[in-house]
């Protein structure tokens, strides 16, 4: 799966990383899984190792480097960074690199083959721009609460900040396309990603149908127009589901041979409008007998025989999962603060850096010294006066 | 959008063959299009990409060219038909491969045995392919053999578990979200792995897992339980209740006109929120010091600022929020009101498409603004539409 290759794929790209939370984190990450080289710039006055976990995970593979951008020393620093870099990439509102003077056109100035991206909320320009935004607004504005819920009268935003994970990995296959044009052509360029555009993206169906004449969808919890059954149902346990789906009538003879009881026999069920006409019923007797089984047991008995079930997994199953195991999918690194620590691995196959080179976040400042010293050239003494004027943080100090 | 650039596209000069139906695979082989590779599409003679038979249609006649679904995951395409099923086209498609630099394919575990397709049917070990493939579970382990439909790769990538209120069932997302995620990670993939080639020279084979994709896109999901033993759960709109990371942190509450979603994750956003609501009281009301204590307090909050809002819209409290308070919200807006959104509309992100039978209908562009990545947005081809241009295709239908 994975060819023998002397290097990670993105071995040799610098990016200068000033994201924060989620979107940003996300893409440096898959970033410096390859192997490209992540400073991520922290400001010294935040924390950023929670002990709750919150940032450890998207921030592995990542050197860290404690800088003061609002002042003046800490922004000719970055300024030196950005002209050994390839990338640039933020999350903030746009303002604040505005304020920063790090706009593209600073950036661009010093290098202008850089390639910077920024991940604002609603973009770069329209009225909504200087608004803030999280991942969960922004996916309100996109649609997907409005598509979501057990009926048409109570939006449900999704439980994961939707626009957060798209956004992110969106901002991978762009940012490596402006790579590309950047290696061929020698050109740099902004990009501008809005956290409320991409999960429009994802719903580009309902779009064109509206569009086209269309009613407006109608919520309806799980159901579905085109298969029934369709849904979610309890097994043993407290707050245990399992989802079951049937696409074809084979996959409802099956379903409901293995059920077997009477009242799902009939053989007009076979037929999808009758079902559908009778789906409460048909929903009862598949919940009552499920209820008495334990899931991962109703999803090995159904897939036998070849019906689409599916536990509702949670992060304990997940995390305990015999596929995601055999697949690989998780990866334990050894936490500085808190002993190993197992996390999700990396979805995108291809040649990434061999998971037993990972390393876990950084403090803040870990990497000052290295990056300052050894990447820039600065001077030992220089590097003292930028502690003594808490322009730059390292860690551990300089003595 | 404008289509003026002075370089190249991205990917232009790339050649995508596209053995893929649904959503994931042609997901996937609309980005590369967009970013300028030339993305053939193989599609099964008669049949088509089975997205071709899935409503809503855009015209009640000639269905198989006018479904929403299959009009708008291939735009920028070529069609060809080739029955990959059958000797004789499995060597049409082997000799396709040769000209191509990537190649996307979904075929499953049971599929591959049952067409008798091996991991590489491209006769010269030589040619340095990249080939994506993308299944719901991946060509190994326990479950590659698992049926599934999206609501099934929501459940057990996690997804649906979160979504919801909390003492009623699990809550699927709309349409097939996990097939555009992977749609996108595969794109990622076969960026990464062209940058690869052009370095090594080498090509690869890509086993993508639908299910993966959404393990690896939650943001503190395991570490509540790896770092402090939580269960994390769904809480309808609110924020996280159990664990460190409870938090008063997002809320929806109903205007005039609909729904407004609001964001109030930090200590500044917190007493901003209360400035604005003109409960200065709520800050040094010990019941509200901590994270946690505001999370308890959610039912008695969300009833403050749903009287705040009284009978003003959606718009109305989006302006003061954003524009006076700095508070993040957002509208929740429905299909209509998104293509109508002075913001979206601004940008120009959605673009009409004409397409000879379907007529036409408004496409979202693609979620980035660049001046020199401008893609296009060209209709969806007709079912085999583009097979006189190839000379063994016109040979196999003597």
């Amino acid at each position: 799966m994975i060819n023998a290759s002397p290097e990670p794929s993105l071995k040799g790209i610098r990016i200068l990383d000033l994201t924060r939370v989620w979107a940003g984190p996300l893409t440096t990450r898959i970033f410096g899984d390859y192997g490209a080289e992540i400073i991520k710039i922290s400001d010294p006055r935040v924390p950023l190792v929670m002990d709750n976990g919150l940032n450890n995970k998207l921030n592995r593979n990542k050197n860290n480097v404690g800088l003061r951008l609002d002042k003046p020393e800490g922004r000719s620093i970055f300024l030196d960074l950005v002209q050994i870099s390839d990338i640039v990439i933020e999350n903030f509102r746009p303002r604040v690199m505005r304020n920063l003077e790090l706009t593209y056109e600073d950036l661009n100035e010093l290098n202008p083959n850089i390639i910077m991206c920024s991940m604002p909320g609603f973009g770069l320009t329209g009225p909504y721009s200087e608004y803030p935004a999280f991942g969960t607004t922004a996916e309100a504005l996109a649609g997907l609460p409005y598509l979501t819920g057990y009926d048409s009268k109570t939006p449900i935003s999704t439980g994961i900040a939707y626009g957060d994970p798209i956004s992110g990995l969106n901002a991978v296959g762009v940012l490596m396309a402006a790579l590309r044009q950047k290696s061929k052509h020698g050109i740099g360029q902004h990009l501008d990603i809005a956290l409320a555009a991409s999960p429009v993206c994802n719903l580009g169906e309902y779009f064109v149908a509206r569009s086209a004449g269309q009613p407006e969808p109608i919520n309806n919890g799980n159901k579905s127009e085109s298969m029934s059954p369709h849904g979610v149902y309890p097994t043993k346990g407290i707050d245990n589901w399992i989802a079951i789906t049937v696409e074809n009538s084979n996959q409802w003879i099956a379903l409901s041979k293995t059920i077997a009881t009477g009242k799902l026999t009939l053989p007009e069920f076979t037929d999808i409008t009758i079902r559908k006409e009778k789906e409460s019923l048909i929903d009862e007797e598949i919940s009552a007998w499920t209820s008495k089984r334990h899931g991962r047991h109703v999803m090995q008995i159904l897939q036998n025989v070849g019906v689409p079930a599916g536990i509702v997994s949670s992060n304990k199953d997940m995390l305990n999962d015999p596929h995601l195991d055999q697949r690989d999918i998780f990866i334990t690194l050894e936490e500085q603060h808190y002993g190993p620590k197992k996390y999700d691995a990396q979805s995108i196959p291809g040649n990434y850096t061999p998971k037993s080179e990972w390393y876990p976040i950084r403090d803040v400042g870990q990497n000052s010294e290295f990056t300052l010293r050894k990447l820039l050239g600065y001077s030992s003494t220089l590097c003292k006066i930028l502690q003594e004027k808490e322009i730059v943080l390292f860690q551990p100090q300089l003595i | 959008m404008s289509t003026k650039t002075s370089f190249e596209s991205p990917l232009c000069n790339i050649k995508v063959l596209e053995v893929a139906q649904g959503v994931a695979g042609p997901h996937c082989g609309r980005l590369m299009a967009a970013m300028g590779a030339e993305v053939i599409k193989v599609e099964l003679p008669s049949l088509g990409d089975w997205s071709r038979s899935i409503g809503p249609f855009l015209k009640e006649d000639n269905t198989s060219e006018t479904s929403a679904l299959f009009l708008y995951n291939n735009t920028n395409k070529q069609s060809i038909t080739i029955d990959w099923r059958t000797h004789k086209g499995k060597k049409l498609l082997a000799e396709m491969v040769e000209e191509a630099d990537i190649i996307i394919t979904d075929w499953d575990v049971e599929t591959r045995e049952r067409h008798s397709l091996p991991k590489r049917i491209f006769g010269n070990p030589d040619h340095n392919a990249i080939h994506l493939s993308i299944t719901p579970f991946g060509l190994t382990g326990p479950y590659a053999r698992y049926k599934s439909t999206p609501i099934i790769q929501l459940a057990l990538g996690g997804y649906l578990y979160l979504t919801g209120e909390e003492n009623r069932e699990p809550l699927m997302l709309p349409g097939y979200q996990p097939d555009y995620l992977a749609g996108l990670n595969g794109h990622n993939a076969v960026q990464i792995a062209l940058w690869d080639r052009e370095k090594t020279g080498q090509g690869s084979f890509l086993d993508m897992s639908i299910i993966e994709t959404l393990v690896t896109l939650h943001q503190f999901t395991f570490e509540m339980y790896t770092y402090e033993g939580y269960v994390r759960k769904r809480h309808g709109n609110l924020w996280q209740k159990e664990s460190s990371m409870a938090n008063y942190g997002i809320t929806t509450i109903p205007c005039s006109d609909g729904h407004i979603c609001f964001g109030v994750a930090t200590e500044d956003q917190w007493e901003r929120l209360c400035l604005m609501l003109d409960r200065e009281d709520l800050l040094s009301n010990p019941a509200f010091e901590t994270r946690n204590d505001r999370r308890n307090q959610a039912t008695y909050l969300d009833k403050v600022i749903t009287d705040w809002v009284g009978n003003k819209t959606r718009h109305e409290v989006l302006l003061e929020t954003s524009d006076i308070w700095g508070l993040p919200t957002s509208p929740v807006l429905s299909l209509d009101e998104i293509m109508d959104d002075t913001q979206f509309k601004s940008r120009d992100f959605f673009n009409n498409v004409e397409h000879p039978i379907a007529g036409n209908a408004i496409h979202p562009s693609f979620p980035f603004v660049s001046k020199y990545i401008t893609p296009k947005l060209a209709p969806a081809p007709t079912l085999g539409q583009h097979n006189h241009l190839y000379k063994r295709l016109r040979a196999q239908n003597d």
